[in-house]
């Protein structure tokens, strides 16, 4: 379903929607592949995955091509991939493996947590490419607020991110400090960095309550709102489908994670719940920071809109995902308390 | 318990997202929705025709050619830096101008209107432009009227020009709508009927998307074009009388007059003339800062016009006046005789006639044939210079006229006060401030502080002319909508009465007929040109710059014909002018040649 509002909202926004149509089946496979295939397979390949991950981001770095001032493809078979999308369902896996190795988290553990993402994250920030980034530290947080860290732990995190913030608009590259300052006041320069921020607005207000009606979005169909396919293709769906239309949309989103949930308290093993825990919080880390920055809460990062933004990689990185975790739902076992998935938490919670 | 958490704050922040959806969505909807429709229907305004101006007999005396400009909307030029860096290089290039000031005059302008880069475009720039196009996003050539005078030099300065509204204009002409940039008429008919001519602009509601494409038209507001203006002027008798001018300076070796020819019973202005005259056509093209320069620093004032604006004493033209004065107040009759001695003796002063002789006996016609200075001393005496002064008030002197272009000059009708106020010296009782008799005689012959202008002479003579009517002078006869309803006719307007009996106009008339009619000197130029001297005139060689025997000079001759009932009068000045019988009367005649001739020609179709 959300597939098919995508492919809607793609066609709508002027994307090549038939090779959007080819990702979805593609994707499809993907989801169906990942799903029949055990998933518990995939922790004995975690240091595998890893290595190729970081290799990918590596091969970006030195042959990859640019856009909008940022390198991040890499040429597939013709086809452009963005390792940076398929490193986010990579991370998931590799940090499911190495968080399900034992109960809970030792400080021993969270320092080589931190050593594992710190590479990747530093590739990726100087693609650069601030959204992925940020989707990495949501999906770290939330997997180690799965696996049980310590709250020590967590606001150790949260306390160096809060002394790392004065000193990242110095590692920021200048547009993206700008972003930062436009979020701030997007007025100040209506018609250049703090355009898009505006017009997405104005596209996202201008939908009403039952929005201007499919292909009759004046923002959109106009050329307004800027990267309507992808970043801000949220924007497109607001205007034309209105209030309502957005609240499906997020309506459906909201199941989909809770499904994920679902899929994490009925896994049979620790890895399969965290693997699925994983994959929650990185569509719901994407979902919340694209909404966010279609409608003014948070400032611009790109990140698509899970299966709704037009683009290959991430629209085949997400079915895959999450067929990773129908298969883990696959192979659940009777819920029992006590017994399982759910009763362990349950239990932890206590101790 | 920690999915249980998850779950919970995905729901929070989906809620929150939701929340806050609908605050956008809802509550500031419609103004967003506002935003969003401004943002992509724009208002575009169609401008209105600018009404044409034709002569008398519908000749018409401006056109607005279409010329072609370059302009860019800044907003639909490349995002991409390179692009749009590449793309200001080829404007600099094709508009030949500096890199950086297209893209200052760019970055200044607000992004979503247009920028006009260059105008008036060579056809060769416009199709070699025209061609690239496709590769320019952002830039459009645009088709613009300009107003392109007929025969400038000779009608410039009654037609005046146009040019982009500056900061004057919208001080004069306050908030009657007008556009930045949007063309005004600054000077003669083009200022004085702005408000005909604009006519009233429309505005099409466009759809257009954010390169500034137009989509579609919304809706749309033709513009009203501006009225069709008929002058009085009548453009055959204008050149003639530009020309017959003209070749009076040349022939003299003098480099400025000017000349208004009226109809005495309407007050419709036939002709108005003033040399130099410049090229107006340079103003509505945009003038260059040397062509600017040289008009300005022109010691010739070609910018002025000296018709309306140029004042200068009337000299012995001014004698008709007190003539009236002397015959109405009962100082002197028609048949009262006086002396002319070559030199008046007044309280020690002497103030000579031009004659060194004396020219004996003789009544105020005969005075005013032969232009006798000393008669009128002993009459402006006699009157008084309070008398004197009312009596030139009547005939319009001292009065700026009111007609349809801005700068008219009144001239000046100087009486004690106005002396003792200007006079420059702190003690106002001073003997320099004080009024004396010598200022009263030398009044009476058109000098002391007197000061007149071409137009306000040449009403002075249709009011001999026709009795003692002092007309309004008008330069527009009629005026018609775009759909060719008269909107405006001529009303003659009397603006005052000369209070002097009729036998008295008609003796001073009389001595205006002898004074074109004596058998030496004045009559010799009708003779030569073959034009009847039927008529009255007065030549007058008024002398400036203070007072002494041998000052420079201006020369003017003032006429009206037939001698019964005149349909036409004039005046005639030549700046610097030296003797007025020889320098500025025969353009007179040469003037009254073409309007015989013309005027029969009409009578005769």
């Amino acid at each position: 379903m959300l597939a098919v509002l995508g492919l809607m909202t793609v066609f709508s926004a002027h994307a090549d929607w038939g090779r959007q149509l080819l990702w979805m089946v593609l994707g499809a496979g993907a989801y169906a592949a990942a799903s029949a295939f055990d998933y518990r397979r995939l922790r004995s390949a975690a240091p595998g995955l890893y290595a190729g991950m970081i290799l990918l981001l590596l091969a970006v770095h030195l042959v990859g091509h640019s856009a909008l001032g940022a390198r991040r493809w890499l040429s597939f078979a013709g086809f452009p991939l963005e390792p940076s999308e398929l490193s986010k369902l990579l991370l998931v896996v590799v940090l499911a493996a190495f968080l399900s190795r034992r109960e809970g988290v030792s400080w021993r553990s969270f320092g080589l947590t931190l050593l594992l993402v710190a590479p990747p994250a530093g590739l990726i920030l100087t693609q650069p490419d601030l959204g992925t980034t940020i989707v990495f530290v949501a999906v770290l947080f939330g997997m180690l607020f799965l696996a049980g860290a310590r709250a020590w732990q967590l606001f150790s995190l949260v306390f160096a991110a809060g002394v790392a913030l004065p000193l990242l608009p110095h590692l920021l590259h200048g547009y993206q400090r700008k972003r930062l300052e436009i979020f701030l006041d997007p007025t100040q320069d209506p018609l250049g960095a703090g355009y898009n921020l505006l017009q997405a607005r104005i596209a996202v207000g201008a939908g009403g309550l039952f929005g201007q009606g499919w292909l009759h979005g004046l923002q959109g169909q106009l050329g307004f709102v800027p990267e309507r396919a992808t970043d801000f293709v949220f924007a497109i769906f607001a205007e034309e489908f209105g209030l309502l239309g957005s609240l499906v949309l997020l309506a459906v989103f909201g199941l989909l994670l809770i499904r994920l949930l679902r899929a994490a308290a009925v896994a049979p093993d620790r890895f399969g719940e965290l693997l699925a825990g994983g994959v929650f919080v990185m569509i719901l880390a994407q979902v919340v920071e694209n909404v966010g920055m279609n409608i003014g809460l948070l400032p611009i990062a790109g990140i698509p809109l899970p299966l709704i933004s037009y683009g290959g990689s991430a629209t085949i990185t997400t079915l895959a995902a999450l067929g990773v975790v129908q298969s883990v739902a696959l192979r659940r076992r009777e819920i029992a308390l006590g017994d399982g998935a759910l009763g362990t938490i349950t239990r932890r919670a206590q101790a | 318990m920690r999915l249980v958490a998850a779950a919970l704050l995905a729901v929070l922040v989906i809620g929150g997202l939701a929340a806050k959806l609908a605050e956008l969505q809802i509550t500031d909807g419609a103004t967003l929705a506002g935003m969003a429709r401004a943002n992509t229907v724009r208002r575009v305004v169609i401008e209105a025709d600018r009404g044409i101006i034709y002569d008398r007999h519908g000749v018409p005396l401006v056109a607005n050619n279409p010329v072609w400009g370059l302009e860019v909307v800044p907003a639909g030029m490349p995002l991409d830096a390179r692009a749009r860096a590449t793309e200001l290089a080829e404007l600099a290039r094709i508009t030949g101008q500096h890199e950086e000031r297209v893209a200052i005059a760019l970055a200044a302008a607000d992004p979503y209107s247009s920028v006009s880069l260059a105008a008036g475009l060579s056809e060769a720039q416009e199709l070699a432009i025209n061609e690239r196009l496709p590769q320019l996003p952002g830039v459009s050539i645009v088709q613009r009227a300009v107003r392109t005078y007929v025969d400038p030099l000779v009608f410039g300065h009654v037609l005046g020009y146009v040019g982009p509204l500056n900061e004057t204009d919208v001080k004069r002409l306050g908030s009657l709508g007008y556009q930045p940039g949007e063309v005004v008429g600054k000077v003669g008919v083009e200022a004085g009927l702005e408000t005909l001519l604009r006519g009233r602009n429309g505005w099409a509601d466009v759809e257009v998307d954010a390169r500034g494409d137009v989509v579609r038209t919304i809706a749309t507001q033709p513009p009203v074009p501006g009225d069709s203006v008929y002058l009085s002027l009548d453009a055959s008798l204008q050149r003639a009388t530009a020309q017959s001018l003209a070749a009076g300076l040349v022939r003299d070796g003098k480099t400025a007059g000017a000349s208004v020819v009226l109809d005495p019973r309407t007050g419709e202005v036939l002709a108005l003339v003033s040399l130099p005259g410049y090229d107006t056509n340079l103003f509505t093209h945009g003038i260059s800062q040397a062509d600017y320069s040289a008009l300005i620093n022109n010691p010739d004032r070609p910018l002025l016009n000296r018709a309306i604006a140029g004042q200068y004493a009337p000299g012995s033209t001014f004698k008709m006046v007190t003539a009236t004065a002397g015959l109405q107040e009962g100082k002197i009759t028609a048949a009262t005789l006086l002396s002319c001695p070559p030199y008046l003796n007044v309280n020690g002063w002497i103030y000579h006639n031009w004659a060194s002789y004396s020219l004996g006996q003789m009544n105020v016609a005969k005075a005013l044939a032969t232009s006798c200075d000393t008669f009128f001393y002993q009459v402006a005496a006699m009157v008084g210079d309070v008398t004197l002064a009312k009596y030139a008030r009547a005939f319009g002197f001292g009065q700026a006229k009111t007609i349809e272009m801005p700068g008219v000059m009144p001239g000046l009708v100087p009486d004690r006060i106005w002396k003792q106020l200007e006079c420059g010296v702190p003690d106002l009782n001073s003997d320099a401030c004080r009024w004396n008799t010598g200022d009263t005689i030398t009044f009476g012959i058109g000098q002391s502080y007197l000061l007149t202008t071409p137009l306000n002479q040449a009403v002075y003579v249709a009011a001999l002319a026709n009795g003692g009517q002092v007309m309004r002078p008008t330069l527009v006869d009629e005026v018609r909508d775009a759909s060719g309803h008269e909107v405006q006719t001529l009303h003659p307007e009397v603006t005052g009465t000369v209070p002097a009996s009729a036998a008295n106009l008609m003796a001073v008339r009389e001595g205006m007929r002898e004074e074109i009619n004596r058998p030496y000197n004045m009559n010799y130029w009708f003779r030569a040109a073959g034009v009847p001297a039927d008529g009255g005139g007065k030549t007058g060689t008024a002398q400036y710059g203070g007072s002494g025997l041998d000052l420079p000079t201006h020369a003017w001759f003032v006429f009206f014909a037939p001698y019964v009932q005149p349909e036409v009068a004039m005046s005639i000045f030549v700046e610097k002018g030296e003797l007025s019988e020889v320098e500025a009367a025969p353009i007179g005649v040469q003037v009254m040649k073409f309007y015989h001739d013309h005027v029969t020609a009409i009578r005769a179709t």
